[in-house]
Parts: C-alpha cells; sequence; structure tokens
C-alpha cells in the first residue's frame, strides 16, 4: 500500500491510494458545547435529501447523546473493540490505524450494521446515571454527564469509503474534497458501509446502492453553507474549507481555529481517515472519554475554549458561527466587531464581539409599573 | 495464477490425451470424463429450469474456487461445483446452473446480500483469450449475471419497504402527498429526485422485467452495463440449493460447430457473497454441436 502523510497522527501511514489533497478542502467545526439536540439539523437534511423509498431509516446528519447514544447501533464502540487499545506518545499516534489493520482479504478494518442497527436512531438521548439528591440509581462507567454530538460525513482526507469500493465508485472532488457515490455506478456491495468507520454511507435498498451525504455541494457550489449548518438552531456550526497546516492561512476562519488556536480536535483521528469535520469538545466530560475520541489535544483546547472572554479574535470568531447562510472564506476583526468577508475581501457579515448590553429598571417610575421579562 | 491464455491450451492437451488412450479398445469402458461444456443443438431453447430438454445434453461438472485476486475477497470456500448444462438454437444458447445453498437469500437489504450467478464469455472467439478474471485491457470478456433479488420482483415480491419490513411504519413521502396526482407525472417526477441511481437508470435498481443483466469487464472493477440487455432468465429453487437458466445471444463470431470458453461465479447471499467475494470457475472450454456453416 502507498505511504501517505496524516498531520492528524504526526506521521506516515499506509493508504489503498497514493496521497493527492483537494485543491481546497472542505472543513467545518462544530461546537459541541452549544449544541442542543433539537435535530433541526437532521430534520433539514432529512426533508432535502433523504426522503425516498429505501432511505426511511437513513440520517446523512443525525445527533446522538455520548457517551450512551449511537447512530447505527454501536458504530464507535464496535470498531474501537475490534482495533484494541492503541497509544499515543505526545501527538504522535503509535497504534494502528483501520488501513494498516486490515485483516487478510479486505481493505480496511470495519463491520457492516444491519437494519436494526438503524432502527433507533435516537436511543440513549440524555441517558445520564445519577441522582442528585437520592444517589445513582446504577452504577455506569461514565456517571452524571452527557453531551450531544452532531454528525454527518467528514469528507475525509483519506476516505476508508471509497478505498474499500473496488469498483471505483467513490470519488472526492478535486475542486473541494466532497466526497460522492457516483449513483450510476455504484453496484451496492456495501463495501464502503463496510469500510465507513463513521458509518455514514447507507444501503438503499429500494435502489440498490449505497447513498450518502453530499455536503450539499449544490449550496457549497454557490458559496452558501449546508443545509445542516445553515438551518442549526444553536449556531454550533461553521462551513468553510481546511488547510494542511503548513499551508495554512491565518485569515481563513477555519485554519485559525483549528491550527492556531487549537480550539477544534477531529473525531476519532486514530482511524487514520484524516476526518474534515472538527469539534470543540464539550467542557464537562471526563478528559479521558473526550480523548479516546478527539485524540491528544482535548486539554489545549479546553483550555484555549476557557480563555475566549479574554481572546477577542477567538471572540469575534465563535460569534461568526450560524451568522449568516454564506461560507466564510476569510475574516478581519475591527475593533469589536468581527467582519466576515468573501475571497476577495468584500464584507459578507459583521458581528458585535460582545453583544451590547441594555440594562432596565424593574420599575417603571413615569408609569408606576413593575417590568417584567416575559419574552 | 496460472489459468490465463494458457488454460484454453492445457485443457485441449488433455481431452486429446484422453481420447488417444481410449481409441481401439474392444471391452466396454466407463464413459470419458466430460472435460468441456456442449451446448446441444435444439429447435427451441427452454426457458425453465424442470424443462425435460435439458436432458439431452451432458452435464459438466465445474469445480468452484475462491476469487483470489483482488480485495475485498471471500475466504472461506463456499459451493464446491456447479453443474452446467448447455443448449443452442444456433442464434442463442441456454446455460442450466445447478449448485447447492442451503438457503435461499432474496432480500437486498443492510448487510444482507442475494444468492447469484453468472455466465461469462470471451467477447471475441478468437484464439486471444482473456484472463478468466473479469477480463484484462483490451480483451473484454461479456457477464450475464442473475440474481435471486430481481427474481423475487419477477414473481411478485412488491418493491417496497413494508416486504422487507412488514412492520415499519412510514409516515409519509413528499412524492404521495394528496393533491399531487391532479398533475399528470409530478409525483413520478419527484420519487425521481429522492432515487438518484433510478434517475440514472443504473440497471442494479430493481427492474421488474428481467432477472438478468447484461454486463461487461475488461479487468477487475470494471464491469459495467453492456449496450444490449438482451439475456433472459429463471431460477428456481431445489430441494438442495438453486437451479437457474441463463439465456444469451450467441457472442459475435460463435455459431453451431464452433468452440469458445466459458467461465461461471456464483454467489451465497447469507455467507456475505457480494461482488469479488464469490466463488468462481476457471474457463472451461465450451463446444457447440452442429454442422459449421461453410
Ligand atoms: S440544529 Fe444545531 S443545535 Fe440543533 S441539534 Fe443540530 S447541531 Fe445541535
Ligand atoms: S466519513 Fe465515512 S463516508 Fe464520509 S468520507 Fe469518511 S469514510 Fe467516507
Ligand atoms: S451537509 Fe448536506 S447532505 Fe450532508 S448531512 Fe448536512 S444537510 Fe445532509
Amino acid at each position: 500500500m502507498p505511504r501517505v502523510y496524516n498531520w492528524q497522527l504526526g506521521r506516515e501511514m499506509s493508504y489503498w491510494y497514493p496521497e493527492v489533497r483537494a485543491k481546497k478542502q472542505f472543513g467545518a467545526i462544530f461546537d459541541v458545547n452549544k449544541c442542543i439536540a433539537c435535530q433541526t439539523c437532521t430534520l433539514a437534511c432529512k426533508t432535502t435529501w433523504t426522503s425516498g423509498k429505501g432511505q426511511e431509516s437513513m440520517l446523512w446528519n443525525n445527533v446522538e447523546s455520548k457517551p450512551y447514544g449511537f447512530y447505527p447501533l454501536g458504530w464507535d464502540v464496535k470498531l474501537l473493540d475490534m482495533l484494541g487499545a492503541q497509544d499515543w506518545k505526545g501527538k504522535t499516534y503509535q497504534g494502528k490505524t483501520i488501513f494498516e489493520s486490515a485483516p487478510a482479504g479486505e481493505r480496511v478494518l470495519g463491520w457492516r450494521p444491519d437494519s436494526r442497527d438503524y432502527a433507533y436512531p435516537n436511543v440513549g438521548e440524555d441517558d445520564c446515571a445519577g441522582d442528585i439528591t437520592k444517589g445513582a440509581h446504577m452504577t455506569l462507567p461514565h456517571m452524571n454527564w452527557f453531551f450531544y454530538l452532531a454528525r454527518i460525513c467528514n469528507h475525509c482526507t483519506y476516505p476508508g469509503c471509497l478505498a474499500a469500493c473496488p469498483r471505483g465508485s467513490i470519488y472526492k472532488r478535486p475542486e473541494d474534497g466532497i466526497v460522492l457515490v457516483d449513483q450510476g455506478k455504484c453496484r451496492g456491495y456495501q463495501e464502503c458501509v463496510k469500510a465507513c468507520p463513521y458509518k455514514k454511507v447507507f444501503f438503499n435498498p429500494m435502489t440498490g446502492t449505497s447513498e450518502k451525504c453530499i455536503g450539499c455541494y449544490p449550496k457549497q457550489e454557490q458559496g452558501l453553507a449546508p443545509q445542516c449548518f445553515s438551518n442549526c438552531i444553536g449556531k454550533i456550526r461553521m462551513a468553510g474549507s481546511i488547510s494542511k497546516p503548513d499551508q495554512m492561512r491565518e485569515d481563513n476562519p477555519i485554519d485559525y481555529l483549528i491550527h492556531v488556536k487549537k480550539i477544534a480536535l477531529p473525531l476519532f483521528p486514530q482511524f487514520g481517515l484524516e476526518p474534515n469535520v472538527y469539534y470543540v469538545p464539550p467542557l464537562h466530560a471526563p478528559a479521558a472519554f473526550l480523548t479516546q475520541i478527539f485524540g491528544p489535544g482535548v486539554e489545549e483546547a479546553t483550555k484555549a475554549y476557557l480563555n475566549a472572554p479574554n481572546d477577542p479574535d477567538l471572540m469575534g470568531l465563535l460569534a461568526l458561527f450560524g451568522s449568516t447562510e454564506q461560507i466564510i472564506p476569510r475574516f478581519r476583526r475591527v475593533g469589536g466587531e468581527m467582519l466576515g468577508l468573501d475571497e476577495d475581501g468584500t464584507e459578507l457579515i459583521r458581528v458585535p464581539i460582545q453583544e451590547p448590553k441594555y440594562i432596565r429598571m424593574a420599575v417603571d417610575a413615569a408609569r408606576g409599573v413593575l417590568l417584567t421579562n416575559v419574552p | 495464477m496460472a489459468y490465463g491464455r494458457l488454460g484454453r491450451r492445457t485443457w485441449m492437451a488433455a481431452a486429446g490425451v484422453l481420447a488417444a488412450g481410449l481409441w481401439g479398445c474392444s471391452r466396454p469402458v466407463p464413459p470419458a470424463p466430460v472435460t468441456e461444456v456442449r451446448a446441444v443443438q435444439v429447435a427451441a431453447l427452454p426457458s425453465t429450469p424442470e424443462d425435460a430438454q435439458w436432458g439431452s445434453g451432458e452435464a459438466f461438472r465445474a469445480p468452484l474456487i475462491l476469487q483470489d485476486m483482488v480485495e475485498p475477497r471471500k475466504m472461506v470456500a463456499g459451493a464446491t461445483e456447479v453443474t452446467v448444462r448447455a443448449l443452442t438454437d444456433g442464434k442463442s444458447i441456454a446455460f442450466r446452473l445447478e449448485w447447492a445453498d442451503a438457503t435461499e437469500d432474496s432480500v437486498r437489504d443492510a448487510a444482507r446480500f442475494t444468492d447469484a450467478c453468472a455466465v461469462q464469455l470471451p467477447s471475441n472467439s478468437g484464439p486471444d483469450t482473456p484472463a478468466p478474471q473479469m477480463g484484462e485491457p483490451g480483451r473484454p470478456v461479456e457477464i450475464a449475471f442473475w440474481t435471486a433479488t430481481a427474481q423475487a420482483f419477477i414473481d411478485g415480491r412488491p418493491d417496497d419497504l413494508k416486504s422487507l419490513h412488514p412492520n415499519a411504519n412510514i409516515d409519509h413521502y413528499p412524492f404521495e402527498a394528496p393533491g399531487l396526482e391532479k398533475t399528470p407525472g409530478k409525483a413520478e417526477e419527484m420519487a425521481k429526485q429522492y432515487a438518484p441511481a433510478k434517475s440514472l437508470g443504473n440497471i442494479v435498481s430493481p427492474s421488474p422485467k428481467k432477472s438478468v443483466q447484461d454486463l461487461m469487464a475488461d479487468g477487475p472493477g470494471t464491469m459495467r452495463p453492456a449496450p444490449s440487455q438482451s439475456s433472459t432468465g429463471l431460477g428456481r429453487r431445489t430441494g438442495a440449493g438453486w437451479a437457474v437458466v441463463i439465456t444469451r445471444p450467441l457472442p459475435s463470431g460463435l455459431a453451431p460447430g464452433g468452440t469458445s470458453l466459458v467461465a461461471f461465479a456464483v454467489w451465497n447471499g447469507s455467507d456475505g457473497d457480494v461482488g469479488g467475494r464469490k466463488m468462481r470457475t476457471v474457463w472451461i472450454p465450451l463446444t457447440l454441436t452442429g454442422a459449421k456453416k461453410p
């Protein structure tokens, strides 16, 4: 197998094809701390793309409660179990990726969920053992915490789905790195379903082909953020493009947050796909759990995030999340405002870094009435 | 692998040695082992595997081996042989394949695969034989591929979710919204938007009329629909497995009295067989009986 460089692992690794990077790679950041599990994103995708026959239990976007929520059932823990315990040494991964641990006869280490695994998309929602006053009803490895993990296809730099397809029916667009299944060419072998560790390719029994998140490319081609981004109620998402660390551009919001501020981390980097959706880790979950799913940068990311009130650039960028449907390729801070700019510097959006404060007295003396804050 | 273009010559030589050894024997001898698929000429080809005409041809028992060239592969052998008979009417050739398979797998769903079988012929029946593993660049092969899923649709299984999951509850499909029927074609057009493979005419999307796909390939991973979809087929469960008839037009250059090569493959759905995860044969000599046209 050819050797390729995976910067998330800090080392070279084996991959089915040689390293070919997209001219521009679609990348995104999800701030886990802001997600309210309203599932508006899930429905935005569903109504736009997957309302057809055979797509009934297919959610290209899903939001699950960690640690006990999974869609499909056990998607991550099953693979972690197959992979076995692996190590990081600092920021260099010492263990094996899913490509390096492929068994004989396979291209990738993976497993296939069956239809029952897709039948409970919101299993474990808000599950958090622990009764505050009377103690926990039962003892579990993870007590008294949970967080919402919103997931879409990661449009990986080294997609497992693409490596596994023996027909070359999956391709990565050179212009934006979006990974697509060619619906005219796919023959429904489900090798991609087996190989994607994130389980973001789905078999459609009515068309006989495998289908996946298309990164809303018709929107992105017009400079617009995907449906699950622009409809996000919690404004937790920012879409854009991500560069390799040595080619990053400091005025690109995604590059800046990931490479300079280091507040967002990839999901299961150890699988070796260089996924391109990054997460600001939740502040209240145990570091050991977070390190398992986001890799070794958790402490650093949390520290930077907590320092945001003293960091106007960071504050401003976080305020840009969900502020416009347009993708923001560049930014510039001007005093107390953060500007979202187009590639050519045209202003797309302007947000205050601190929302203005209005102080109202509880009593309106002139009218002699009490004021309340009922919306 | 040794089953390249040499395969054919080796087979022919083996058949020659056998024939020489038996020449001149006066005592009754056991019938010579069948070393080729002989397509016997008949007036009209049968369309079902039960047809009595199949008795007129010799059965060839083709050993099955694992596809062992490209990943992903099947690692544990399944069916060990496929019994083949062939008939021709001078225009088309019909193969009857029978193999053991304890379970009927005709549903395709997440992690569920269909039983299937295929007949492969070189596109060109001349001496320049392609590799038996899906052909090779410049030497294409033609494949007729039967699936139990398509057979089930033809036999009347509705093509909907309820037939896979009887207790599934579906609230709503946007293309079934009341009122759409007032504009002819509107609902179908909307449904197509949510079924890109069907909109693109992908032949794996169910077609209730045909159980066989015509495909061609010039190497592993290159299989694509053939320009003409003219093969037909019919599969039936036997006590122990499947009996399937696949009928296809004679490939160009092959006529009664002529020879070519043929290879077969079978898939067992419940073993996870799909694509290259299959049992296959090597090239087998194929002879068409009947007089050669001058
Ligand atoms: S819409 Fe946004 S806030 Fe709501 S569940 Fe999705 S990611 Fe979370
Ligand atoms: S997340 Fe899965 S489906 Fe998406 S590109 Fe990566 S491997 Fe492929
Ligand atoms: S990017 Fe588009 S296609 Fe992908 S999950 Fe979001 S809404 Fe669905």
